[in-house]
């Protein structure tokens, strides 16, 4: 399938990272890889991701609303976050939608904000248009500055760390049959075999505001970062994703087979990934030295 | 007879019916319909029938109307509408006659189960409302009220005593770490405290931490009192007033 992405995935990008973390001893370098595509079912492909290499963000986002409007709510939020949080590097004057978090990051902070914009402008827009009218989408979202992942999120799509061989899930689902498993009165596996596993808690762009939901992890060389449509986890398992991304060579080879394994299984929804792999850039102690010396010079 | 139904918690708590005299809704005890909690104005909110149909008309209330998610100042209702003042519901119901439930009625086709949707208003205060119910519970487990510290017991770190803030806490040579640790070949990121809703979750970095002498999978969550040990360094991981 084509890449609907805006920013394309650019194999050079590590001498910025390398700049960013110059403070710090090991240079992460973060290898991206990402696909999305129709399936096997659907006839158009609402989902939408975009990646800005210089700015070490990634943005997937799962558009819902009939006739094509999915793929406005979905192109729309990507987009806003993504101008949201360039003006925020360039100016720190640009405004903050909703209310900061004392606990996160300016970063984190400043990623949620986007998402808050973006829910307004997607509202703005199903409200000035009554042919959109109903029209949302998800979103997950992951900022990465030296070694701090900020995620923020809304609705079902996820994003996951693999860190030594074991996969956490780092975003919990707004979604009815997830909420009502939170609060004890449904289990795990009949969230599973629920009907309702569709009906969402939280979109961007179907009420005035949303409440956005954001966590922070410090990385380590070795993990890998997954962000992920709910059509890759209705049809993978968490362990199938754990040892798909252990096992391939590389980013953008741990996506396909990822698109892969949820068609073969069906493909029932359409599915998008983007798989992060952080890795050490400089391996020798000689390396480190170097890196010492300029920063004490 | 049309009538409206004062509910909590998906609980009926009163119903009142409707007739030619304004139903009115607020804290004071004069009200037709009390609600006895602080986010209510003594008068907040009255239904009335006007020009035949039915009304409601917040009366400058310091937290609002909220006619099916959207704040109003005055609105027209029709069965099965629901009125939020507070935490409570007020649910408008003019079939009661015809023994019919007031969110019974659809108004739209039934949407495909495998397509997409947003919680309708009714169901997703209710989950709200029971979120919030269990977050209030939450709230008064005794660690909730203390501040989580670590303590160092042993190890080359640059303070004695941290406390421990914010979602993320990292223990590690890192320039961002909370814990920073001394020392040549001590990693940026040994291991990493995550703030959930239910507590403070230790998980791995470089390192695998150990709480209490064991090796943790994955990640832990702490207890007053925990023993810590990331490498060489020992915290001890206690709850303060």
């Amino acid at each position: 399938m084509e890449l609907p992405s805006i920013g394309v995935i650019a194999c050079g990008f590590a001498a910025r990272t390398a700049r960013c973390v110059s403070q710090s001893r090991l240079l992460l370098h973060i290898q991206a890889g990402a696909r999305t595509d129709l399936g096997r079912v659907r006839k158009n492909n609402e989902d939408f991701f975009a990646i800005d290499p210089a700015l070490q963000l990634f943005v997937l986002s799962d558009g819902m609303g009939g006739e094509a409007h999915g793929e406005v709510a979905s192109q729309l939020s990507v987009q806003t976050v993504l101008t949201h949080c360039r003006q925020g590097e360039n100016s720190r004057t640009t405004p903050i939608f909703g209310e900061p978090s004392p606990d996160v990051s300016e970063r984190t902070n400043r990623l949620a904000s986007a998402i808050h914009l973006a829910n307004r402008k997607v509202f703005e827009s199903a409200a000035s248009n009554p042919e959109q009218s109903g029209m949302g989408a998800t979103i997950v979202a992951a900022w990465i500055e030296a070694q701090r992942l900020s995620i923020a999120h809304v609705g079902d799509s996820r994003a996951y760390l693999l860190r030594a061989g074991s996969l956490e899930q780092l975003t919990a689902d707004h979604s009815l049959v997830a909420e009502k498993v939170r609060v004890g009165i449904l289990t795990p596996q009949e969230a599973d075999a629920s009907e309702m596993q569709s009906v969402l808690t939280r979109a961007v762009g179907t009420g005035s505001s949303v409440e956005v939901d954001t966590d922070e992890q410090a990385l380590v060389v070795g993990d890998s970062v997954l962000l992920c449509s709910d059509g890759l986890t209705r049809m993978v398992t968490d362990p199938e994703i754990a040892s798909t991304l252990l096992t391939s060579t590389s980013a953008q080879e741990s996506a396909d087979r990822l698109v892969d394994l949820a068609n073969d299984y069906g493909g029932a929804d359409n599915v998008s990934v983007i798989v992060l792999r952080i890795d050490d850039k400089s391996e020798s102690v000689f390396e480190r030295l170097k890196i010492w010396k300029r920063n004490s010079g | 007879m049309s009538r409206l139904v004062l509910k909590f918690e998906n609980a009926a708590l009163k119903e009142v019916p409707l007739g030619t005299r304004p139903v009115t809704i607020g804290r004071a005890p004069d009200n037709d319909i009390q609600i006895d909690n602080l986010a209510v104005s003594n008068y907040h909110a009255r239904v009335y029938v006007e020009a035949g149909s039915l009304v409601v008309e917040d009366l400058n209330s310091l937290n609002g109307s909220f006619l099916n998610d959207i704040r109003v100042e005055r609105a027209m209702l029709k069965d099965g509408d629901a009125i939020l003042i507070g935490k409570h519901e007020i649910l408008v119901d003019q079939a009661h006659d015809a023994a019919q439930p007031a969110d019974g009625v659809r108004k739209a086709p039934a949407p495909r189960m495998n397509e997409t949707m947003i919680l309708d208003t009714h169901e997703r205060r209710k989950l709200l409302d029971m979120a919030a119910a269990a977050g209030e519970r939450s709230q008064l487990a005794p660690e909730r009220m203390r501040v989580p510290t670590l303590t160092v017991l042993r190890g080359s770190t640059d303070q004695k005593e941290y406390r421990v803030a914010g979602k993320l806490t990292v223990i590690g040579h890192s320039k961002m770490a909370t814990v920073r640790l001394r020392g040549w070949f001590t990693p940026d990121v040994a291991a990493q405290i995550n703030k959930h809703e239910d507590g403070y979750y230790l998980g791995r970095g470089d390192r695998v931490p150990k709480i209490n002498g064991i090796s943790i999978h994955g990640l832990t969550k702490l207890n007053d009192g925990d023993l810590i040990e990331v490498g060489r360094v020992r915290l001890n991981f206690r709850y303060r007033d």
